[in-house]
């Protein structure tokens, strides 16, 4: 298959996978608000989901991390 | 079929599944799948009617599919969690036994994780949880963690995966575009190797406290509530421990089936058996350990509503589950793997065989009594499963052994890559590590 | 205002009219023989067999069990999506088209009184066209127990606000407490010093179930004195 349409897959793909992680962490947002609205065991459950949301974002930089990695560790292109 | 590249590869015993699958591959998938259409056909029906196809009533109003939930969960932890713990500690025997691991834990997770799902009675409202969640429920804690233990443990078995894709993309196996697209420019120069240990370090300590934090949070749906067996401060690290329990006899199971069907032999060597196998022995002793300060503090406290479930495991209609339960995990596999005799490869099977039994036997019993013991004077019955629900657990099985065979045909189950730099680096390093671990020679007497 | 309800053993006879009444008045489903021999009877005040003493001295009970309303609901905290929830005024409701099924309100409930809909709702032919119009016949798949007839409450309010009046203690009782023959089951606002629940939830006969749970039932139960 085309290198062009792999390439643009791969960037796709990075991206769909921040947007997923965005949207997980705007998700436990609502939900502590809404907690707090509505006065539910808010203390220890807020805790907990809070400590959720870096550990999604932690997972996408590791991987976008190593997707860039990747393409700029690569050889020279003559050199292949 | 023809390859790119078709030189013989040093490890070529790993490569033989991907490249040659076989005819029974296509048999085996077949009946999977007649499997699986069935279950579907059937959780269809369920649909349909609703979840009075099942053999769930008042009081018992959880079953099959929270218990299997619980189970596929537990068998899904030691995956990663082994992996990542073997990984730290730089065992090097790890290195043909991390992926297969790695694999079980993405596979079973996606499985479990289904479970509540198939639970619900209104399926075509799950999508409440996401706009009108509530999270005081332990069960919204349960979604969040299972999505995080999911991706974080794909993401742990896919980084370190990368080299062995790229060795696929070389020899040119087909399909080509996955490898390309999956491998992402791999040519194993040394920035790449510095830029995958870095991100393999940093996964390996966050994979750690996620899959703590998952089984843990599980067993606070049931600790949680007020109900008699459920209402337990020791339940967190009692589901820890029966998970990686439960997860290292699946990987023991899996490694002796794979070494048999793909003649890995040469791999997978006594050596690794054994050493899992004394993990899995220790694991037992431990969990025995927290079953009786669990029951002891019950039976002590002597309050009567807990007396009641914990009479009703001990002599009542649950006692066979009970003692099956305690025989399975603890008295048969202590028996045969304590002594060197019996500690060979079939006696391995059979007691991770027994204690994958063992520890369904235990959700069985921690889901139902505390259930079928209201506090207050109901007419009670006994739980008997229906067909539906035996059928969902068989196809929850058929799936995983799927999902295992389809990864197998086409990314290897044992890290090329890593085996090779254990035959090339490993000894040079670990004999450099020993040499660090030694105290450093006395200063010769001149010097005083 | 605090809904409460209190049920006086010493003068119930354990007929069983409430929950007859509450079966009808709520459009709860019948199910079939086969279903109920499962443990899958649908019941928001059910009749609990006590037994007490041993046999020559033997007695057997009938105590109606509606859902205790506690102030502290293990319920409606583990609900995922808040289809259970407690009222300002004290009633732990439900929400049927918002409840996923997931069952774990049943699971928490310390007096088991919530039911399943296991199957579509039924009822014998002829019945389907009697149900009650003030309340909803529930879908397949949901949880449901008793709301303290809050329908009754709806209407007895909108009646006193065309009437341009306060509600008055007669105007919201729940169906179990109106049929009841003996006048064992008052219904009323804890919190009102005129109601006759405010009084009788001071006798010193007045116990709760299963109190020590710290769930704060607002239905209380007069002991009998032989």
């Amino acid at each position: 298959m085309n290198k062009k349409i792999i390439e643009g897959l791969q960037i796709l793909s990075i991206s769909l996978i921040w947007l997923l992680f965005t949207g997980i962490a705007v998700w436990i947002v609502t939900l502590i608000r809404e907690s707090l609205k509505l006065h539910d065991a808010p203390d220890a459950s807020v805790g907990i989901s809070i400590v959720a949301i870096p550990v999604f974002f932690l997972l996408a930089s590791v991987l976008t991390y190593v997707f860039v990695g990747l393409r700029k560790g690569r050889k020279e292109h003559t050199e292949r | 079929m023809e390859y790119a590249s078709a030189e013989p590869h040093p490890e070529a015993a790993l490569l033989r599944p991907i490249e040659n699958p076989g005819k029974s591959f296509y048999y085996i998938v077949g009946i999977l799948l007649v499997i699986i259409l069935y279950t579907g056909f059937v959780y269809f029906r369920q649909l349909l009617y609703g979840l009075g196809v099942t053999g769930m009533a008042q009081p018992v109003t959880w079953g099959f599919y929270i218990i299997n939930f619980v189970f596929f969960i537990g068998i899904s932890h030691a995956g990663t969690l082994i992996s990542a713990i073997l990984r730290l500690s730089k065992a090097e025997w790890r290195r043909p036994i991390t992926r297969m691991a790695e694999v079980i834990t993405a596979i079973v997770l996606a499985i479990g994780g289904l479970h509540p799902i198939i639970d619900l009675g209104r399926p075509d409202r799950m999508m409440h949880l996401f706009y009108n969640g509530r999270l005081q429920s332990p069960l919204l804690w349960d979604v969040t963690s299972i999505t995080a233990y999911f991706t974080a443990s794909t993401v742990y078995l896919y980084i370190p995966m990368i080299p062995d894709i790229a060795i696929l993309r070389d020899r040119g196996v087909q399909p080509r575009w996955l490898y390309e697209f999956l491998s992402w420019g791999w040519q194993g120069t040394e920035k790449q190797h510095k830029v995958l240990d870095r991100a393999m370090n940093i996964l390996m300590v966050v994979v750690i406290p996620i899959a703590v934090s998952v089984h843990t949070i599980i067993s606070y749906i049931f600790a949680m509530t007020v109900q008699p067996g459920w209402h337990s401060t020791i339940f967190g690290p009692y589901f820890v421990v029966g998970a990686i329990f439960s997860g290292i006899a699946a990987i023991l199971v899996l490694m002796i089936v794979f070494r048999k069907v793909f003649r890995l032999e040469g791999y997978l060597k006594h050596i690794h058996f054994n050493y899992l196998s004394i993990l899995l022995l220790i694991m037992s002793l431990i969990w025995f350990y927290f079953t009786f300060s669990e029951y002891l503090t019950g039976y002590y406290g002597h309050e009567p509503n807990e007396m009641r479930v914990f009479w009703y495991k001990f002599a009542g209609d649950f006692a066979p589950f009970f003692w099956a339960m305690i025989i399975c995990n603890f008295f048969l596999p202590v028996a045969l793997l304590c002594n060197s005799r019996t500690r060979t490869i079939p006696g391995i099977l059979i007691a991770s065989i027994s204690v994958m039994i063992g520890m369904w036997l235990e959700r069985l019993i921690i889901v139902v009594p505390s259930l079928a013991n209201p506090r207050l004077p109901y007419p009670t019955g006994i739980y008997i499963p229906s067909h539906t629900e035996w059928m969902l657990f068989l196809g929850g099985v058929s799936v995983f052994v799927l999902g295992y065979m389809v990864f197998a045909r086409f990314f290897p189950v044992i890290s090329i890559w890593e085996i090779q730099e254990g035959r090339h680096e490993s000894a040079k390093a670990v004999n450099e590590r020993i040499r660090s671990y030694m105290p450093d020679p006395e200063p010769t007497s001149a010097a005083e | 205002m605090k809904w409460g309800m209190v049920i006086d053993l010493q003068k119930c006879t354990g007929c069983g009219e409430c929950a007859a009444a509450c079966k009808l008045e709520n459009n709860v489903a019948i199910v079939a023989h086969k279903e109920s021999e499962m443990g899958r009877t649908m019941l928001w005040m059910d009749m609990l067999t006590i037994y007490e003493g041993e046999y020559p001295r033997l007695r057997v009970r009938q105590i109606p069990r509606p859902c205790m309303h506690c102030d502290h609901p293990p319920c409606t905290k583990v609900c995922p999506v808040r289809a259970t929830y407690i009222n300002e005024e004290g009633i732990v409701a439900q929400i049927y088209p918002q409840c996923i099924g997931c069952r774990y309100c049943m699971a928490a409930c310390p007096y088991t009184v919530k039911s399943f809909n296991w199957y579509k709702p039924s009822f014998p032919p002829g019945m389907a066209r009697t149900t009650n119009p003030d309340v909803s016949v529930r879908p397949v798949g949901v949880v449901e127990k008793c709301t303290f007839c809050i329908h009754r409450l709806q209407i007895a309010r909108e009646q006193a606000k065309s009437e341009a009046r306060d509600l008055r203690e007669n105007d919201y009782q729940p169906a179990c407490g109106a049929s009841c023959p003996t006048g064992a089951i008052v219904f009323g606002d804890l919190e009102n010093a005129n109601h006759q629940v405010n009084r009788l939830a001071h006798n010193p006969r007045a116990t709760k179930l299963l109190e020590d749970l710290g769930t704060e039932p607002k239905v209380i139960y007069l002991k009998e004195v032989d």
